[in-house]
Order: structure tokens, then sequence, then C-alpha cells
């Protein structure tokens, strides 16, 4: 019954109050793409990073070595291998593919599994030392050995982002899946935690690693390199020697992955920053926009609600109508907003999970009741305060 | 009367301090965040240093070679340009350097991230860095293959400290000591086919450029036309070699590459069905529309309500025999005096906004600054907004009926 007579109250100023609800639409609209955003960031950033980056280094070589021979290639970096541990702050080493964590590089491919397709998953290439190089944690089955040169079907390991899309809850240890057109079948022989390559705030993804094989030598140009905890730049210029003077015709370049996280997180947080400040902002502007319109309306009504007070209604009664009539377009444009916005889950159009577009399109309901809220609580307060003599002198 | 505009405007402002607020508030830091935006993309796509010869130079960054199971894109190889792109008759010049590189050098201890860049003569003749000391490398010394190097400011106060001059000095860097020749003014990374620490002749890289015969690689071109009117003949040519171009392998059947003015090749993104242009275009146009959209509705609300609000004044004009036309023409008048107001306050916060953001380093040598164009297009945008969040206001006011306009109060 009061509902219908709010409405009523409402429909009678529907040009000015279109322009309100049509304000309350569009800052829904800015907050919800923010708090996606941020959600998306936040529900990264709380997923484990998946391995230890603080004493580990990358070595970036290149053209280092050419020779038709595998044996004289594998014996070259053995050699180079041998050189690098024996340095006593060097605790452990693994030459891997060029995506090494914290960069830009990738290196994607797609694989088959009982006839669906998986694309976009990440393929590292690493030795056995690799897990122990970066302390990773093996959730299932194990990493590779000594033992995986020549079996039938090629072992890989993947990570546990995939094994959640592959197998959900099941067993992955043992299954096999296949490459691109589902014909080399590959065996999974382990599980592990999956790493956020690209810094806190990104996902994981899907991630397949395989094993260094006898020419894997010819095209790698990574070395994840584990110092202990107190190295210095004076050894750093010694490995540096060290790398330089054994490739002679290599550019080499030594990285820690500390600083690499650092910058890698700078550009999802610069833009996240500046957005959340511009949406601030926006969002006080509407504040005070939709403040000074509602203080405005109260001041017109002063007869009307002058009269609801001649009559017998309380003060607490003629501010909640106010509250409660903000509250009502509020709702209306939030309808129409959440109809926007309901399309991006159901279109999938972002490749983001449902829940993260549920919670950001939660918050931004909450965070414009709120604004209205307390908007019109001082101009309803104000309402309250109209004595109906001195109201209804003025008509 | 614009005079009389202007007081009564002025006198409405003081009335409802408030109001003017809010709608000052609203402009103003709209007008900011635009202006920041604007500088921003000025700085970076529009700083013409050191390719200060833009308007007649196209620029090679990509080439894609696909086919139906595959797809290739990247920089071009040394070959590739030196082979194919230098038989064009067009160009004068055909500048050709190496995407920078990271290495690592050690000075007392101290480790310092050197970013190099490798070059052939012509790149020089093109560019026009500017030298602090000594110049640039000769042909002759890239045919000697001679360890010179040319360094940034930047590079020279972190390696030799805060001493005169350098040229003539070693700098050692990827293992290898380079004689320094010259030294030139910083570029920010944000210019990244230019940017670079060390500047160094490409006949002293450690891997043979010259041996490598595939097309893809390390390397991009700035082709320099003798006058502005060949631009487009040179665009032609380059296009026509690319259709001449045998493919390196039967995967492919399809190779694209072109040559481009500096602004899309700077947002290439080396995926031919996906264009940088548009997608920038998108992007800055989605941002612009939702930073201007709520403050233009907040005003358009303020200002109805201002004007209910002087429905009396409006009510006794037009008793007076104002026709509606001169109502609307003084409250557009009005609004726009409000707008420029807040464009007047938008420009010194966009001032300060500037400074901070310069303080923070955020992209080192990158400096924002407010030019004559980004404060002719705030004016401009000013001027729109006072229009947009004008119009409709005025238009529900000269509809007042003029009974009850005198009697609303």
């Amino acid at each position: 019954m009061m509902f219908k007579h709010l409405f009523k109250l409402i429909w009678n100023k529907k040009k000015q109050n279109f322009l309100l609800m049509t304000e309350m639409l569009f800052s829904f609209l800015v907050l919800f793409a923010v708090f996606t955003l941020l959600v998306y960031y936040y529900d990264n950033y709380k997923k484990p990073m998946g391995f230890e980056y603080q004493n580990v280094w990358v070595v970036s070589y290149n053209n280092a070595y050419q020779t038709k021979n595998v044996d004289s290639l594998n014996t070259y970096y053995e050699i180079l291998r041998k050189n690098i541990k024996a340095m006593p702050e060097v605790r452990e080493l693994s030459f891997c593919s060029f995506n090494t964590p914290f960069t830009n590089n990738m290196s994607q491919g797609g694989m088959t599994y009982h006839q669906k397709r998986f694309d976009h998953i990440n393929m590292y290439t690493a030795e056995d030392s690799y897990p122990a190089t970066m302390n990773m944690q093996v959730l299932e089955g194990r990493w590779f050995n000594k033992t995986d040169v020549a079996t039938k079907n090629k072992p890989i390991v993947i990570n546990s982002d995939f094994k959640e899309q592959l197998f959900g809850k099941g067993k992955a240890v043992g299954q096999l899946i296949g490459n691109n057109d589902d014909k080399d079948k590959m065996r999974v022989i382990g599980v592990v935690q999956s790493i956020k390559m690209k810094g806190d705030y990104a996902p994981a993804g899907l991630g397949l690693y395989q094993r260094t094989d006898t020419g894997s030598f010819r095209w790698m140009g990574k070395i994840m390199v584990q110092v202990v905890p107190d190295a210095s730049a004076a050894f750093e210029g010694r490995l540096y020697k060290t790398l330089a003077n054994y490739m002679k015709n290599s550019n080499i370049e030594i990285e820690h992955l500390t600083n690499k996280r650092t910058s890698i997180n700078y550009f999802t947080l610069v833009p996240m920053i500046v957005l959340s400040i511009v949406g601030g902002f926006l969002a006080i502007n509407v504040a005070l926009g939709l403040f000074g319109v509602l203080w405005y309306n109260i001041n017109q009504r002063r007869g009307e609600i002058g009269l609801r007070r001649a009559v017998g209604a309380s003060g607490n009664a003629v501010s909640s109508q106010l509250i409660y009539e903000s509250m009502i377009l509020a709702t209306l444009s939030l309808i129409v907003g959440s109809f926007f916005a309901v399309q991006f889950p159901l279109l999938n159009v972002f490749d983001l999970s449902a829940g993260i577009y549920i919670s950001a399109m939660l918050l931004a309901i909450v965070f414009i009741y709120l604004l209205v809220f307390v908007c019109s609580l001082y101009p309803g307060r104000q309402a309250a305060a109209i004595y109906p003599a001195v109201a209804l002198h003025e008509e | 009367m614009l005079k009389n505009y202007f007081k009564i405007a002025i006198a409405v402002l003081r009335r409802r301090k408030f109001f003017t607020f809010i709608s000052l508030f609203g402009i103003s830091f709209t007008l900011t965040i635009l202006l920041v935006l604007t500088a921003f993309i000025d700085k970076v796509v529009g700083d013409t240093y050191p390719d200060r010869k833009r308007d007649r130079s196209l620029y090679v960054t990509h080439l894609q070679e696909s086919g139906k199971n595959a797809m290739n894109s990247s920089t071009l190889s040394y070959y590739f340009l030196s082979h194919f792109v230098a038989s064009l008759k067009t160009p004068v010049k055909l500048g050709i350097s190496s995407g920078y590189e990271g290495t690592n050098t050690y000075v007392n201890n101290k480790k310092l991230a050197v970013n190099y860049k490798y070059t052939n003569a012509d790149y020089w003749d093109i560019m026009e860095y500017d030298f602090t000391e000594g110049k640039a490398f000769s042909k002759q010394q890239i045919d000697n293959a001679d360890k010179v190097a040319v360094i940034s400011e930047d590079m020279k106060r972190d390696y030799f400290g805060d001493i005169p001059s350098v040229v003539g000095k070693y700098i050692e860097a990827d293992n290898v000591k380079y004689r320094v020749i010259g030294v030139v003014k910083n570029v920010p990374i944000t210019s990244y086919n230019l940017y670079s620490d060390i500047y160094l002749p490409y006949t002293v890289s450690k891997t043979n450029f010259k041996s490598d015969h595939g097309y893809l690689g390390g390397f991009t071109a700035v082709l320099l036309a003798k006058s502005k009117a060949d631009v487009p003949g040179m665009r032609d040519e380059y296009a026509a070699m690319m259709r001449r171009v045998p493919f390196q392998s039967k995967e492919y059947d399809k190779m694209y590459s072109r040559a481009e003015p500096y602004l899309q090749s700077y947002v290439n993104t080396g995926n031919e069905s996906m264009s940088g242009v548009t997608i920038v275009l998108i992007t800055i146009g989605i941002f612009v529309l939702l930073v201007t959209v709520l403050p233009t509705l907040n005003l358009v609300n303020i200002n109805i309500t201002r004007i209910m609000e002087r429905s009396s004044e409006i009510g006794v004009r037009k008793a007076f025999g104002a026709s509606s036309g001169t109502l609307v023409y003084q409250f557009l008048v009005e609004n726009i005096i409000l707008t420029l107001l807040g464009g007047l306050i938008g420009v010194v916060l966009s001032f300060i906004a500037i400074q901070v953001i310069n303080s923070f380093h955020l992209i080192p040598n990158l400096v924002l600054s407010i030019n004559f164009t980004v404060l002719g297009i705030g004016l401009l945008v000013c001027f729109f907004f006072g229009l947009l969040s004008g119009v409709y206001p005025a238009w529900r006011m000269s509809k007042l009926n003029v009974v009850t306009a005198l009697k609303a109060q």
C-alpha cells in the first residue's frame, strides 16, 4: 500500500526522476566495471604463488655453441653446469625453455582429451632439477627423473589448474592425453601446484611441463639459478664473468626474479590504481549531485511535508518516506543496470568466471544503495525538522 | 548584453555556493582526467624526439607469415631488410636497428642493467638525436666493425658518474669494451623502437646477422622519402615488393608486412586480423565516454534544479516580453561561463596532477607537460560540456508557463 503510494509520487515527477535514475544507472555500470577488475585481481592475488622466487636468478643467453653433434653439445653444457654449480653461492640450477616466470614470453599449444580440445596451454620444458631450483610443490605423482628417457608414451607433468579442467577432483597420474590432433598420447606422471607466471595479480593459466631431451640444448636460452640468501653483487659479477668467458659468442643477462616480479606487478597495479581513483572521484561526483538534487527537492516539497506533519505523521515517518523514495529510485535503476551487467557472465564476454562478475555486481549494488542512503539521510533529517505551522504558513 | 549575462551568472553562482561547488567539482575533475590522458598520449605518440622527420618517414616493424596450420609473426631479420627492402628505389635512406635487449655490466661491485641496440649508419642520418658531446658512428666505422658506442645521458651518469666528458673512455657491456664516441639525450622507453642505453654498430654483434637468411628476426626499419609527396609512392612500392617476395616454406600461403606511418606502426599488434589502431581507439573511446557521461548527467540534473529555483525570475522576464530564444541564449551563456570557470580550475588541477605524476617517475624520462595542443583540447572539451549540459535544461526552462512560473513562489 505504502509502496504503491510512493510509486505514484515518483511517477508524478518522472521527468526529473528519469535523469536521476540514468545517473544512478551509469554510476552502477562504472562501478561494476571497476569492481570486476578489482575482484578479478584480488581473486588471483589470494591464490598461492606456487614457488619461491626470492633467491632465484634468471640467466639469459643466446647463440652460444653451434654444432651438429648432440654429444658434444651436451658435454659443452654439462661442463657449464659443473662450473656454475661449483660456486659455493649456487644451490641449484636448471636449464629451461624461454618462458620463465614474470616475463612476457609465452609458448602456448593445444591438447586433446576425450575428443575435447584445450587451447592456450602454456608449454614449459625443464630439467629434472627444476622443482628443486624453484621450490615447487608436487601435489600428485612425481616430477621427471632419469627413468623417463625411454617410455612408450611421453611423460608429462601438468599444473593444478590444468588438472582441475581435465579431471576435476579425479586422479590425474597415469591418464593419457593427446596432442593437437589427438595422435601422440602422453602420460601424466605428476601434478604440480600452478605457478603465477605473470605476477601476483594474473591467473596462473593452464600449464604443461615436458622433460628436456638430448636436442633441447640447441634452442633453450634460460638458466634458473637458485642462490644462497646473502649472495652479493660481487658474486653476481663473478658468475657473469664465468658465463661470459665460457660462452664467448653469447649475449648474457642476469636478472633477479624479485625485481622482475615487482616490475610485472607494476603493470597491473598502475592501471588498477588509476581506475580506482577515477572511479572514486566519479562516485564522489555522483554523490554530491544526488545530495544536491534531493536536498533541493525537499525544499520544494515543504508544503506537502508540512501538511503530512500537520495530519499527524511523525518526523521519523517523513524522513523514512524520503529515504524510501530514493531507495526505490535506486532499485529501479539497479534492475536495469543488472540486466546489462548480467549479460557479461551469460555471454562470457571476457572469459572470466561467473563468480567474479556476480561478486562485482553485488559489490556495486551495495555501494550504490549505500551511496543513495547516505545522500538522502541528511535531506531526510532536514525534512523531519520542518514545522508544520511554519511550512504551511509559507504557502 | 553579454556583460549583463556575465554579471547575472556570477550573481547566480554566488547565491547557491553548494551547487556551484558541485558543478565546478564535476567539470574540473573530468577535465583533469581528460587533460592528463591527452598529455600522456601527446607525449607518447606526439613527441618527435628523435625522429623529427616523421612526416616523410615510413616504419616497417612486423612481418607475418600465415598458412592453414601455422602463423608466425615477429620483427624482421637483417637479411630481409638489407636484401629486399634495400632494393626499393623511393627511399633515400634506410635506417635499420635492432630492438633493445638487456644485458648487465658491473662497476665497483654494483650491477647495472643495460639495454643495447644495434644500428646501421643511415639510422643516424634519419634520426636527429641531440648529442651533448661527440657524434654518431660513421659508415666507415661500421664496415670496420669498430667497437664504438653511442650512449645515453642516463647511462653516462650511471656508469661514469658526474664527470663532464666521457668521449674516448671505455664502457664495458656484455663483457666487451666499447669506446664511447657520443652521448645523446635520453629517449623514454615508450618510444620502444628508438629507445636504448647503448647504441652499437650492427657489425660488432656476436651474432652474424648476414649469415641468417630467414625473414624473421629482431630488426625494424625506417624508410625516409625525399619529400612528403613521395611517401604514398614509397608505401605502394613497399607493397609491390611484398608481392614479389618468395615464401620461405610451403607451410605458408600468405605474407604481410607494411611500411606504415609512425602511429600505425606504434600500435601494430603483429596480428593481421586485429588492427592495433581499432583496439586503441575503442579503448580510449569507452574510457572517455564513461568519464564524461556521468559528470554531464550530473550537470544536467543540477542545472535543471537551478532553473526551477529561478522560475520567478524567468516568469518576470517572460512577462516583460523576453522570447524563449533570448532566455535559452542567456542560460547557455551562463552555463558556458560556469564550465569555463570549471575548466580554468581543471587546468590548474591538471597542472598539479602532471607535476605529481612526473615526480613519481613512473616511466623514466617520460616528462608530461601541458602544451598548447592539450590546452586547446581542454577548452574545446569545456565548451562542448557547457553546451551539452545546458541545452536540455534551457529548453525545459523556455517551456515554463509564465503564470505557473510566477505563482510557484
